[in-house]
């Protein structure tokens, strides 16, 4: 009765222990729940995986048994047909196990590496569609490292699981059972020690958990230095600022190091202890063996069995709570993915979207209100202006007044806060998103371009537009010329951030990049600050004859680029301080008057016109 | 499929992939120089020699002792239990508990130590790695996107830790049992001795074989690792401008063609080098079938015991076991070479900007600049500058003006040493600019590039880049004279704002005044504004212009800008066309000539 109970209490014990991790790491466990979905697909693999493995254990297993029948039956009685046989069996044994072997490597790896990839697809997915506020909240070097490494360790630690976790526990619980049957009369030490070493491996998971979390956050830390470096090198190389950076990645580097060391000393700890209390069982046998064996109640063989399956469940624990260890590995990382998948995104396709044919680019602003912080500190305040279609809309003000952030506004990379931004009258926020964006060119304030050609790059405006429309807007963007003078025109390859190019011709390939959608609206956020004098008046000319019947929104600090609009808006601390054309602006708007002076205009001459 | 032949293509056809895409991308790689690869990592190593030699001792004894183990458990067995002695049956597992405690105690030590080592050589190659990146030249760069250069610094390197942590304690355990049961073996009966060995061959050539197909699938799976992780880099950096541009799917098709290349390149590579321990086992199997086929022929012509053959079971189990373990290693190693290449590949790139063995370190620069017939391109056949002569007196203020992509940031370049001349000569100070240390050059050149960066930090940290040992004081003062201040007084933590990298949570403008001030901190002797202001409101830079000229009095100034209010007072004014200095004179100077100068500045500010 007593073993009876014992016995409940051991196969009880397993669950148990995994469900106290689920209270512990409630979060983890939810985060890889949801993300085993991504195994659904291929849980055919899942399961041929451990199966094979399964196969090829019990043929390991058969192998002993068969020897012993060759070795008793065969050749002690001479019968040597039952050796050939027994011998035939021996190798179709073997060949099943290979096929076991084999079988499981493909299975666990395919199931794994499918896993990991569709997972990586669908977070990369899940960034594609964040928000700017979205990004913000991650910081792009995070969300970088999520799609690299953290998947890769997912992979791992799936893989590891379906070619080894399996067979440990599979081991364990076998033999426990076997004793069980066969060596009932020193089941109570296996009652004892296994307990314990459930008890141990529970506490070093837990402990290992969380250092491993801090390991996760080093390898950030190195990740982000290492980011920054490289796209700040020039910054880096200006100053001369190497032996600064090197002792910056060292300390990063040897924080990595540290928590990393004292994590796998953790794990190297684990295994000589369950080792010993392994080997105690041993010790426990002898001494309680002797005993029993004086007395007579059990035999010498049973305590030499019992040795060898304390052996058994010694390398089943050993291999299984090392790949526990991977699997805690992952927990963090797990929950890092399910934080990309279940993050919110605060801009969505509406329910019922509005998907007009043609947008004319009416744009209105009715009483937005923005802020980064949603703490009501407000970087726009208010602000209200309408530009009819066709109309053009200068934006000037000082540094940080929220010119770039109005701009923004307009394709919903970030959505306003208090009021509406209106399109044809109609809240943006109600369009379809693509139509919405496909309507509206813009030119950033930083021109980024990729990695590529340059016809790659201004095919980004418009997929299948030929290359008599791509040489037109280049034109139009001024780009042409220093374009066609490259050896390899609309070839030329450009670097990551396009640093083989020069600042202006970086700026007119991000106009000419818009220029080619022909947008209803056209957004140009100071993005002529590094072009010349010649090529901007060519630009505005081409702006004011190409883009007759787009709506120009044009923000810039020079007053050249502005002065010919319909409407001029001046923004100072995110509130408009002036609004009309150059002349009233001029004539009654303090700011801009004062700009107009700085940037070499003559006030009274100005007045006479 | 692509051109692949011999041996290799030979393994895949007898390979079943499955129905996927299959397609291979480009050819077989192999791993170019094993042997050099391992010698540099051990190189690494040996710097812990001797916490490796003690680690080694200790696999030493906890082997020998973890043998002592299965021979007193016998020996309690036969003569102790058996007899019934039950004192001195208890007096033995004292002892055998007390090799046991020995035998955990030694193999957490060995362990320990070696966790420390291998840990400790990644952390070094890590350095080096990052150490050698500030070393080479922008060249270099312009070539790799970044997410490709950190895979080799996190993947890559992170392979090899695996592999090290285990490899020292495992190759000499191995060596060490294998050896001991050879010997047991051979005392036993010889003639199965040899039997045993027979298989051994068999399993060299497979693992040979195995490897030598997983390794060239390992180089292509941290290669296609390193473009997945390039493409994701860039993708995301750039966020923005693709959802702007609603380019989410092209985006995310060039994502997946990288993706669904690892995902061949991994599953070939894990599938490949997972089939080395079932091959192995099968052979093990194989091997032990013939030591019974021998064994039963043997006992039947009497010249063994079926005693004998038993242990010759239990042996051979034994024998093989370290056996697989070895080729199981040589497996892991193959990934972590494969990753070490790529490591090894970049620090043998040799940095083309290097200091002369007579360099000189100098103490201040007067500021004397001149260009004597200095031509350069960027390579290929394109001269960007052509034959660029002009000299500066100290003290004096140069404006470069001049179309887009004209090649002013080039100049500038090349007199901070960013590239070196094709030909021609620059220098400061009377001497050829190559004649200094580069460090010692740059750090007496303030620059705010044109295309400015910021680091993840607080704003004084960011300030403070321009000189270490600035105080705050001294910081806040810099940003007072670029105008920064302003600005920071009103953010949230004022100085203790922490910025994004890259300082995406500021505006364009605020970013060019912390650069700005960040220059002025530097406190240098020639002082280079490359568009430093183009972002910045009118209003503000007159602010700027005033607390420049005070700290510029005396010193060696260069200005790039488009903006031509901003050059006027310059002493003199180059006008660069096309690489070629065009125009050369004060503001007043060249508009009299009435020449391009002229022109541009009449376009700007006619009305
Ligand atoms: N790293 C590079 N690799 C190759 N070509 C480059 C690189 N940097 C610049 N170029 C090319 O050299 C030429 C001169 O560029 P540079 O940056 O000097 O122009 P710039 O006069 O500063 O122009 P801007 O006023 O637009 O900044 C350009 O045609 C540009 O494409
Ligand atoms: N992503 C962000 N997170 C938090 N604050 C931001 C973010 N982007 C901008 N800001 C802050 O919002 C304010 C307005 O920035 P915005 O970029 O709109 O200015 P701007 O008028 O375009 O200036 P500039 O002329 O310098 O480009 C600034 O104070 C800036 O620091
Ligand atoms: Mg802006
Ligand atoms: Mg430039």
């Amino acid at each position: 009765m007593l073993s009876f109970s014992v016995r409940t209490a051991m196969i009880k014990a397993l669950p148990l222990f995994l469900l106290s991790e689920i209270d512990r790491q409630g979060k983890c466990m939810q985060a890889l729940k949801a993300l085993l979905s991504y195994m659904k697909p291929y849980w055919l693999f899942a399961i041929l995986g451990p199966f094979f493995m399964f196969v090829e254990v019990a043929m390991d297993l058969i192998q002993p048994t068969l020897m012993q029948h060759i070795i008793d039956d065969g050749i002690a009685s001479n019968n040597t047909g039952y050796t050939v046989k027994m011998g035939l069996f021996m190798v179709g044994a073997a060949i099943i196990g290979l096929a076991g072997g084999l079988g499981c490597s493909v299975y666990s790896t395919r199931a794994a590496v499918h896993f990991a990839t569709d997972m990586r697809k669908d977070v990369f997915q899940r960034i594609e569609l964040f928000s700017s506020r979205n990004i913000d909240a991650f910081g792009t070097g995070k969300l970088i490292t999520i799609v690299t490494n953290d998947i890769s360790s997912l992979q791992r630690a799936v893989m590891m699981t379906l070619k080894i976790f399996v067979r440990g526990p599979l081991l364990f619980v076998g033999s426990i059972i076997i004793v069980f049957f066969t060596a009932r009369e020193l089941f109570p030490i296996l009652a004892a020690v296994v307990p314990v070493l459930i008890l141990v491996i529970i506490l070093f998971t837990k402990k290992s958990g969380a250092l491993f979390k801090k390991v996760q956050e080093a390898i950030d830390k190195v990740n982000t230095r290492l980011q920054e470096n490289l796209a700040g090198m020039r910054v880096v190389k200006a100053f001369g600022r190497q032996a600064f950076e090197k002792q910056k990645f060292a300390n990063a580097n040897n924080e990595l190091t540290k928590v990393n060391i004292s994590a796998e000393q953790l794990i190297a700890l684990l295994m000589p202890i369950l080792l010993f209390l392994v080997n105690m069982g041993i010790i426990a046998a002898l001494w309680m063996g002797v005993i029993k064996v004086d007395n007579g109640s059990i035999q010498v063989g049973v305590i030499l069995a019992f040795i060898n399956y304390l052996n058994i469940i010694l390398n089943g624990l050993m291999s299984s709570s090392n790949v526990l260890m991977q699997i805690t590995r992952a927990f963090p990382s797990a929950e890092r993915v399910q934080e990309v998948l279940a993050m919110e995104l605060d801009i969505e396709e509406p329910s019922d979207p509005y998907d007009p044919r043609k947008i004319a680019g009416d744009v209105e602003f009715r009483h937005v209100s923005y802020s980064y912080s949603k703490n009501g500190e407000y970087v726009l305040k208010d602000i209200s202006f309408q530009v009819k279609n066709g109309q053009t809309l200068g934006i000037i003000g000082s540094t940080g007044s929220g010119k770039s952030t109005l701009a923004k506004l307009i394709p919903r990379l970030y959505d306003v806060d208090k009021g509406n931004v209106l399109i044809d009258g109609k809240n943006i926020k109600t369009y379809k998103l693509q139509t919405l964006r496909e309507t509206i060119g813009v030119v950033s304030q930083k021109g980024i371009l990729f990695s590529g050609s340059i016809e790659e790059n201004l095919h980004y405006g418009k997929e299948n537009a030929a290359l008599e429309d791509l040489k037109q807007a280049a034109e139009n963007a001024c780009a042409r010329e220093f374009i066609e003078k490259l050896d390899e025109g609309y070839n030329h390859l450009l670097t990551q951030g396009a640093t083989n190019l020069s600042g202006g011709q970086k700026q007119r390939l991000s106009l000419a990049r818009a220029f080619i959608r022909k947008p209803s609206i056209l957004i140009l956020d100071d993005s002529t600050s590094a072009v010349d004098a010649v090529s901007e008046s060519a630009i505005q000319k081409a702006l004011k004859q190409e883009y007759a019947e787009s709506t120009k929104i044009i923000v810039s600090s020079k007053i050249s680029s502005i002065k010919e609009a319909d409407q001029i808006i001046v923004l100072e601390d995110g509130e408009v301080a002036g609004k009309g054309t150059h002349q009233e602006l001029l004539a009654t708007n303090k700011i801009y008057q004062e700009t107009f002076v700085t940037q070499g205009g003559v006030l009274g001459e100005y007045a006479k016109r | 499929m692509s051109m692949q032949k011999g041996s290799t293509a030979q393994t895949e056809k007898s390979i079943r992939f499955g129905n996927g895409p299959g397609r291979m991308s480009g050819p077989i790689v192999k791993p170019k120089d094993r042997k050099g690869t391992i010698k540099r990592i051990w190189r690494y190593m040996k710097k812990q020699k001797a916490a490796m030699s003690f680690a080694i001792v200790l696999v030493l004894i906890s082997t020998v002792l973890g043998l002592l183990g299965p021979l007193l458990i016998g020996v309690i067995i036969d003569h102790y239990i058996m007899p019934k002695d039950i004192s001195g049956t208890i007096g033995m597992a004292g002892l055998l508990a007390i090799v046991y405690l020995a035998v955990s105690l030694f193999t957490w030590l060995q362990t320990f130590i070696m966790v420390n080592v291998s840990l400790k050589t990644i952390q070094m190659l890590r350095q080096d790695l990052f150490d050698h990146f500030q070393a080479l030249s922008l060249k270099f760069f312009d070539k790799r996107t970044y997410g490709e250069l950190m895979s080799r610094v996190t993947n890559d390197i992170e392979n090899l830790n695996s592999a090290l942590s285990q490899s020292v304690i495992q190759i000499f355990s191995s060596v060490l049992t294998v050896a001991g049961v050879m010997i047991a073996m051979l005392m036993l009966n010889w003639m199965l001795a040899l039997v045993t060995l027979l298989v051994i061959p068999l399993m060299f050539f497979a693992t040979n074989k195995i490897i030598t197909y997983s390794s060239s699938n390992f180089i292509k799976r941290q290669r296609d690792l390193g473009d997945m992780n390039g493409t994701v880099e860039e993708s995301i950096s750039g966020i923005e401008v693709i959802t702007l541009f609603g380019k989410e799917k092209e985006v995310y098709n060039k994502f997946s063609d990288a993706n669904e290349r690892l995902r061949n390149s991994a599953m070939m590579a894990d599938i490949s080098s997972g089939f080395l321990g079932p091959v192995n086992n099968f052979i093990n199997n194989l091997g032990l079938g013939i030591v019974i086929a021998a064994g039963a022929l043997m006992a039947i012509s009497g010249m063994t015991t079926i005693g004998v053959l038993a242990s010759f079971v239990t042996y051979s189990r034994q024998f093989y076991r370290p056996i697989n373990q070895m080729s199981n290693l040589i497996n892991t190693f193959q990934s972590a070479i494969a990753g070490a290449e790529r490591v090894f590949e970049i620090m043998d790139e040799i940095p083309d900007l290097k200091d002369s063995e007579q360099a000189i370190e100098s103490s201040s620069f007067k500021g004397e600049v001149s260009f004597t017939d200095v031509s350069f391109g960027y390579g290929g056949q394109k001269r960007i500058l052509k034959n660029i002569s002009f000299e500066v007196k100290a003290g004096q203020t140069i404006a470069l003006v001049g179309p887009t992509g004209s090649g002013k940031t080039t100049i500038i370049n090349l007199l901070s040493r960013f590239y070196d001349v094709d030909s021609g000569e620059i220098y400061i100070d009377g001497r050829n600019i190559k004649e200094y240390k580069i460090q010692s050059l740059r750090s007496k050149i303030g620059i705010v590039l044109q295309d400015t960066y910021l680091f993840s930090g607080t704003i004084m940290e960011n300030i403070r880049f321009g000189r270490l040992e600035a105080t705050d004081e001294e910081v806040i003062h810099a940003a007072k004279l670029a105008s920064a201040h302003g600005f920071i007084k009103h953010l949230p933590a004022h100085y203790e704002t922490r910025i994004e990298s890259g300082g995406t949570n500021l505006s364009q403008g605020q970013k060019q005044l912390i650069a700005i001030a960040r220059a002025i901190l530097a406190d240098s002797d020639i002082l280079i504004l490359d568009e430093a202001t183009s972002s910045i409101d009118t209003r503000t830079e007159i602010e700027i212009q005033k607390g420049i000229n005070t700290l510029t009095k005396g010193k060696t100034s260069f200005i790039i800008a488009h903006r031509l209010k901003t050059i006027e007072n310059a002493d003199m004014i180059l006008v660069i066309r096309e690489g070629e200095i065009v125009e050369k004179g004060s503001h007043e100077e060249l508009l009299a000539v009435q020449g391009f100068y002229y022109d541009m500045y009449k376009l700007q500010f006619e009305n």
